[in-house]
């Protein structure tokens, strides 16, 4: 299957997951991403938020409904190979200190051994790890962690970036840091898709914006449009109104 | 892009882990079973008889390699999976554009390396304390292939259902050591007084250790082609489940 400019970098059709207790975690969920559109998921916890993410990277099995990463099925490599995933969790190999699971994780993902350890050295150029660059991965601070974390997800140089909560508990600094280095990413034409509980990050960040709850689409616009929606002054507003209907 | 990095990325993976924890997966092992050598072997081994036309420390040798073997394959892939699944780094290979065989045989690799690091140190120590010789390279070859497929693979597939650290070491000392004493790797099955000599022919590690040690030794209590077909069909059993829960997500993804 060829890909054009014109197939959105994630779309979503009917995607339904119940997970095996019966919790019902996303139901009949449409959603078309575009390529190169920075996106926001907002929700309480146990919106479905997560459940979606997981979904799209093959860490879930789906109940029903179809997922498409650029016009290719979730599971074929082809798509695997577009997705950059940072988790909200810290998950790195307690193993391998910083260079190596860069260098691992573009491995896993076809890079050759070469190329990965050259990426490798500009990512932790980009993200201020390269004194830690032999530091195993459990003694590094926790926003060193982050900063890996976001490093490993955009190692391989992925055309659509998932960031789960990429800014849940780092400090002001780097969390402005962060969202300048995902700024420069989106220019470069990367399709970002960020999950957070900051509203002004999503409104900061974000083109469009998703409202989600209890795993079903509640609305879908840009910020501004929102608010008109809602008849609201700010994101605030909008996600008090949209999450109390 | 290269078509097997992600194989080749993740067995290197599994490899540093072996080596950096070298002392704990390599030295310790190698000195336990090597005093199982200098104890039993030398130390008592002056008081029995020969057993099966071969002196007693040179017979116990070969079971000796094997169930060092099979427990670091084992221990390795269900420790390395679990550790994986807990930590939640297994995301980071799920999501990965491998494909399940790959998955599956990448992770099965660090147990392998272990385990012939294992054997091939003991070997070493054991050809320069007792007389042992490798009678039929090719049968221990195709034995020692085999044990690495069903001790890897049945790692991977307890790494994938353990919930605790607990379950992974009751599966070792409650299932495996015993099967592996009791499969004649200190003695001859032929010597047991019945039923306990039939009874040892429903141990599926007898078969294995069986065939290792004609490999070595070129004697067996059983059937050289019984052995492997016994070990053969469990390794096939072992590897298709494991490569089951790759290809499913059962267990791995909810």
């Amino acid at each position: 299957m060829t890909t054009s400019t014109s197939t959105p970098a994630l779309e979503l059709r009917g995607l339904t997951k119940r997970y095996d207790d019966g919790f019902l975690a996303l139901e009949d969920f449409s959603l078309t991403v575009s390529d190169g559109e920075f996106f926001g998921l907002l929700g309480p916890n146990g919106a479905g938020k997560t459940t979606l993410i997981s979904a799209i990277c093959n860490l879930i099995r789906t109940t029903a409904g179809e997922i498409e990463i650029f016009g290719h099925h979730h599971s074929t490599l082809e798509a695997r190979r577009m997705i950059g995933l940072a988790e909200q969790d810290i998950n790195l190999d307690r193993f391998l200190n910083v260079e190596e699971t860069l260098i691992y994780h573009g491995g896993y993902y076809g890079m050759s051994r070469a190329d990965a350890r050259i990426r490798a050295k500009e990512m932790m150029e980009v993200f201020d790890l390269s004194s830690k660059a032999q530091t195993a991965a459990p003694k590094l601070s926790g926003g060193m962690r982050r900063r890996l974390l976001l490093a490993r997800a955009l190692m391989h140089e992925p055309r659509m970036v998932i960031l789960d909560e990429p800014t849940a508990g780092v400090d002001f600094e780097l969390r402005m840091e962060l969202w300048r280095y995902i700024r420069r990413l989106h220019r470069g034409g990367t399709t970002i898709v960020l999950t957070t509980h900051y509203l002004e990050e999503a409104e900061e960040l974000c083109e469009d914006i998703a409202l989600i709850r209890d795993g079903r689409l509640l609305a879908r616009d840009s910020a501004a449009g929102l608010r008109a929606s809602y008849g609201a002054d700010s994101l605030a507003d909008v996600y008090v109104k949209a999450m109390a209907l | 892009m290269n078509g097997h990095a992600g194989l080749i990325a993740l067995a290197g993976r599994e490899v540093r882990r072996v080596l950096k924890l070298w002392t704990q997966t390599i030295a310790a092992p190698v000195m336990a079973s090597f005093l199982f050598i200098l104890v039993f072997g030398l130390s008592l081994g002056g008081q029995i008889k020969r057993v099966d036309g071969v002196s007693y420390e040179a017979f116990i040798v070969p079971g000796l390699i094997t169930m060092a073997m099979i427990q670091a394959a084992y221990s390795n892939n269900s420790s390395s999976v679990y550790q994986a699944r807990l930590d939640r780094y297994i995301h980071d290979i799920l999501a990965a554009p491998m494909r399940p065989w790959e998955v599956n045989l990448g992770l099965a690799v660090g147990g392998a390396v272990r385990a012939l690091a294992i054997g091939a140190a003991l070997l070493v120590l054991a050809v320069l304390v007792t007389p042992t010789t490798v009678a039929e390279p090719f049968i221990l070859l195709i034995a020692v292939v085999l044990a690495l497929i069903l001790f890897c693979s049945l790692g991977t597939v307890v790494g994938v259902y353990a919930r605790t650290f607990d379950f992974q070491s009751f599966i070792s000392n409650i299932v495996i050591l015993p099967l592996t004493f009791l499969g004649g790797v200190f003695y001859s099955v032929d010597l047991l007084p019945s039923p306990w000599e039939q009874i040892s022919h429903l141990n599926p590690i007898f078969y294995l250790v069986n065939a290792v040690r004609y490999g070595f030794l070129g004697t067996s209590d059983v059937s050289v082609p019984l052995s492997l077909g016994v070990t053969a069909a469990l390794a096939a059993g072992a590897a298709c489940w494991s490569l089951w829960l790759f290809s499913t997500g059962h267990r791995l993804k909810a």
